[in-house]
């Protein structure tokens, strides 16, 4: 038996940030011209000794990433408020702050609150007012959700910090066997948990609509196999074990229906199971390659990847009435397509001039957007929000995460300091 | 390429179950042999366990090579065993239709798609027209009109560009020709060319009778550039706004800026300019009224 299992995770809950070396760390290399100035006041800690968790530095350093706004730097604050009546606009207004956010954190036992308000400099007045609360072992997904009440206070869109991401990393051992880990990080590559380490690839990692679930292959036995697990429990179910191909595991946006690619009929094809029943139900019935399904977010139609036309190009069946469609006209490769909430949006590696980006295109125009600059681009995942794409690239000989925003105009990696990382998946809004 | 042949020597290759690991190897093959995304560092290859986590799978993401049952096909009558000759070729040839049809396939798709777009773009064409002419009656100059939602300028778009005039008479010697030749870059997609044409125009005629134009073409032709340069465009639609308020391209223009502005993230902005195509323009029939109006209730 060449394989081996190294380790299972159910103990989930009880791991904190397990590897410091494996955390992904930030580095921005594309802003906006213009981002709005904002200071994020440290927030005043309000229980005994010192804070366990700078929630105010992760609600500055969520904003710098979106590449929206420039946080001031702590040093040139003039002072330090944390309730309304020791602001001094005149402070703000000095340093040129458009926004100011305050707050304050407050330990209730296992638990703690955090009370922050925004202000607008120019006109001397509150904009908006908040609290979140949470386990104080999860302050920084409290940070995160302030984060994202001020991004949609600011931008009218809605935040996506308090997400999280799956990737999958291999480390290579020098004369020995690799490993693979799946991963589960915040959406800032902060507190990493590992929750699957194996000597055999670990691909295509996915998420249930609610958050609560994953699905990946693996080749743990060998063979390729899906599995879902459950992130609360640990509980974790191979849902297949079909000759041939088992991969690319997508949920469908109701949570009822998994679409997969098998190939125990023949050649690659489109399945759907009743994650109910664990019936099957074939889709596509082709002796070309269909692979890589994606739901549209309305759930009635898929869009894949086929080479019945020569060349890989993403087509949409309409499981309604049962027709295929090709999608992607422009280039001669287009493949692993991801769609926006909206419905609209769709990223996918793209081929132009020998070199594969992720583009975007847009359903209603057709008007398709090349929104990288790095070569070997692959596995776009799009934020529950739609700002920004996640995609695994290579940089300086290793494979690294990077991110995009929808229109070209931020741009930040995610560089590992440890093995390539592969395959991200970005998760869709937890439990709202 | 040579770990993907290994798959294809036995008795039974030609048979269909055998079939998906041929093609799985073939394209895990095409992928090592050719740069493909996936692709591990070169020099793996000598090492089994090196090159495995490197190949990316074809149900997540797809061979460079695309046409996987391709080096199969080429290597599989080396591998029949002389008694199934015949049914050897009869699968060569099977292979073979199945990539021809697959071939013709996509020519069929695509030329469908070619002829959706022409006719759209004739109807455009035909709109167009049909609105100049009605302008004629009303007005000295006509809107030019941009393609709806469409940032790329195209054919439809191209109509208007050249007879559009400032008011401010004759062309210099010379300068039609040298817009004519800007402007064919873009008819030929050739944009970073076309930028740099335009520019050129513009350090040569700044004050000629396609000055405007040019301007309009260069804010256009920014935003499709790769990397895209918003502020440039910015720039160039607000110089034309502000040197030239009465051109015809003014409310394009204008709808532009507010386009500009909403990419850059200035949903204030945006919204300010599109409210002013909307109120300033609103009793002509510029198409860049519609198009804000449009802009507007779609995204604010």
């Amino acid at each position: 038996m060449k394989r081996l299992m190294l380790a299972l995770a159910p103990l989930l809950f009880a791991l904190a940030a397990l590897d410091v070396h494996a955390q992904l760390t930030i580095e921005i290399t594309q802003g906006r011209d213009n981002p709005t100035a904002i200071a994020v006041v440290p927030f005043a800690w309000q229980g005994q000794g010192t804070a366990p968790e700078d929630v105010a530095q992760v609600v500055d350093a969520d904003l710098a990433r979106s590449g929206q706004f420039a946080p001031v730097d702590r040093a040139d604050m003039l002072g330090r408020p944390s309730t309304q009546k020791d602001i001094f606009y005149r402070d703000w207004r000095a340093i040129q702050s458009e926004y100011l956010l305050i707050g304050r954190v407050l330990p209730q036992g296992e638990q703690m609150r955090v009370e922050y308000e925004l202000y607008d400099v120019t006109r001397q007045q509150q904009v908006h007012s908040g609290a979140e609360s949470g386990p104080a072992n999860e302050a920084r997904m409290l940070g995160h959700r302030v984060a994202d009440a001020v991004y949609e206070k600011l931008t009218g869109i809605p935040g996506a910090f308090a997400t999280r991401l799956l990737y999958v990393s291999a480390t290579r051992v020098p004369g020995g066997k690799d490993y693979f880990r799946l991963t589960l990080a915040d959406s800032d590559g902060a507190r990493p948990i590992v929750l699957l380490e194996s000597r055999e690839p670990v691909l295509a990692p996915g998420w249930s609509p609610d958050g609560k679930q994953v699905s990946y292959v693996s080749f743990e036995t060998g063979r390729p196999a899906i599995y879902i697990q459950n992130l609360a429990t640990g509980a974790r179910e191979q849902i297949t074990n079909f000759k041939g191909l088992n991969g690319a595991p997508a949920w469908s946006p109701d949570g009822n229906t998994m679409a997969m690619v098998l190939s125990k009929d023949g050649s690659p094809d489109i399945y759907l199971m009743n994650m109910t029943t664990r019936k099957l139900t074939r889709v596509t019935r082709h002796y070309a390659i269909d692979t890589e399904p994606t739901w549209m977010p309305d759930g009635r139609s898929l869009l894949f990847t086929s080479d019945r036309g020569g060349r890989p190009q993403i087509y949409r069946y309409d499981l309604r009435t049962g027709t295929t469609e090709r999608v992607t006209f422009e280039g001669g490769y287009n493949a692993r397509a991801r769609v926006a909430q909206d419905g609209r949006n769709v990223v996918m590696v793209h081929q132009k001039d020998g070199r594969f980006h992720i583009a975007i295109l847009d359903l209603v125009t057709s008007r398709l957007q090349v929104l990288t600059s790095t070569e070997l681009d692959e596995s776009p995942s799009i934020a529950p929000n739609g700002s920004m794409v996640l995609y695994a690239t290579k940089h300086a000989d290793r494979g690294i995460l990077a991110a995009v925003s929808v229109d070209g105009g931020v741009k930040f990696r995610l560089p590992s300091r440890e093995g390539d990382v592969r395959e991200p998946a970005w998760s869709p809004y937890m439990g709202r | 390429m040579a770990s993907g042949l290994v798959f294809m020597t036995g008795p039974l290759c030609f048979m269909a179950q055998a079939q998906d690991y041929v093609d799985v190897e073939a394209e895990r093959a095409g992928r090592t042999s050719s740069s493909a995304p996936a692709t591990a560092t070169p020099g793996a290859v000598a090492d089994p366990y090196g090159v495995r986590p490197a190949q990316s799978y074809p149900a997540t993401s797809y061979g460079v090579n695309s046409a996987p049952a391709a080096p199969a096909t080429t290597t599989r009558p080396a591998a029949s065993p002389s008694g199934n000759q015949s049914m050897g070729t009869l699968y060569i040839q099977l292979q073979q239709l199945q990539q021809e049809v697959m071939r013709l396939n996509g020519m069929v798709e695509e030329q469908a798609n070619e002829l959706r777009k022409l006719k759209a773009q004739s109807l455009e064409r035909y709109v167009d027209l049909d609105k100049r002419l009605s302008a004629v009656g009303t007005s000295a100059a006509a809107p030019a009109v941009s393609a709806g939602g469409n940032n790329r300028p195209s054919a439809a778009v191209a109509t208007p560009a050249l007879p559009l005039t400032t008011g401010q008479g004759a062309a210099l010697p010379g300068e039609s020709e040298a817009y004519r030749s800007a402007y064919s870059l873009v008819r030929g997609q050739q944009f970073d060319e076309a930028v740099a044409a335009f520019r050129e125009f513009l350090d040569s005629y700044p004050d000629g009778k396609f000055a405007p134009n040019a301007h309009y073409w260069l804010g256009e032709l920014y935003l499709v550039v790769d990397p895209q340069d918003l502020e440039s465009s910015r720039q160039s639609f607000s110089l034309l706004l502000s040197q030239y308020p009465d051109n015809a391209k003014a409310p394009d223009a204008m709808y532009k800026l507010g386009k500009v502005q909403y990419l850059k993230g200035n949903r204030e902005k945006s919204r300010q300019y599109l409210e002013r195509v909307v109120r300033e323009y609103g009793d002509t029939n510029s198409a860049a009224v519609k198009l804000s109006r449009d802009f507007l209730a779609e995204n604010f």
